[in-house]
């Protein structure tokens, strides 16, 4: 379940990225739509976070263990972290930030991915 | 529209709060996971961990706060440069202190170098806003714009 799970936070993520990209090139500001994909990010991560710690014992290794329930529980707080500088900051500049943010999201969740995937 | 003199956010400024909040993020829980677990290992490289979290996180506060959180920006990012610079350098002549990844370590490897590239990137943006904030002062305006 937190396999395919990560594919799609992953995903979401990757075109929460692009859309943020686009709308900073095109000088256009945070809306309901990119913020709609973010919310889904959002919800995907905050899914990731219960499953993955009520799975924790899947993972053996004491370190990858914490390293896992580190990312888990920083991941959510990006998305709701850009997301609010996009209200108080209202340029393309916030688009960027929302696209480093997404980027991190992206990476972090592929992270997850591979710890996860080490214990079959 | 933003008062230079009392905020360093605005424009560019807010990129460089969310690449800093996110290095802020990754240092403090490394350094904690580090800390806590295998302290042993690595007593050095593990307290410079410790010591980039804490720096991150001031530098990330003074972006967000401006005012005269500017010039401890300036001093963090200084601290940052120096330190990505020194345990870089350290962790390529003296490996065996260093056996873990940690944020500076190998110049920010871990981290796509970013580590090595933001400090330079907060302090000309800090400087930015110091100029900014002392040419509307010159100016006599009150930067109310």
């Amino acid at each position: 379940m937190i396999q395919p799970l990560t594919y799609v936070v992953v995903a979401l993520a990757v075109v929460l990225f692009a859309g943020s990209v686009y709308y900073a090139v095109k000088d256009r500001l945070m809306d309901d739509r990119l913020l709609a994909v973010a919310g889904l990010v959002e919800v995907g991560l905050l899914v990731l976070l219960v499953l993955g710690l009520a799975n924790l014992g899947h993972i053996t290794d004491s370190t990858e263990k914490a390293t896992f329930a580190a990312y888990l529980v920083s991941l959510p707080l990006i998305p709701i972290g850009t997301s609010l500088l996009t209200i108080k900051e209202k340029s393309r500049w916030a688009m960027g930030s929302m696209a480093v943010g997404a980027f991190a999201v992206a990476v972090m969740a592929v992270r997850l991915q591979q710890i996860w995937n080490t214990y079959g | 529209m933003a008062d230079p003199t009392r905020r360093a956010l605005g424009g560019p400024g807010v990129v460089l709060v969310v690449v800093y909040g996110l290095l802020a993020l990754a240092a403090t829980g490394r350094s904690v996971l580090q800390l806590l677990s295998y302290y042993d290992r690595a007593p050095l490289a593990y307290t410079l961990s410790a010591l980039a979290a804490v720096v991150y996180i001031l530098a990330t506060w003074c972006l967000v706060r401006g005012g005269r959180w500017v010039r401890v920006g300036v001093w963090a990012c200084s601290v940052e440069l120096v330190g990505v610079l020194l345990v870089g350098t350290a962790s390529y002549l003296v490996p065996d202190a260093f056996p873990d990844k940690t944020v500076w370590s190998h110049f920010g490897q871990g981290y796509g170098f970013v580590p090595l590239v933001l400090p330079v990137l907060g302090l000309l943006w800090f400087r930015k806003v110091q100029r900014e904030a002392t040419a509307s002062e010159s100016a006599g305006t009150t930067a109310t714009v």
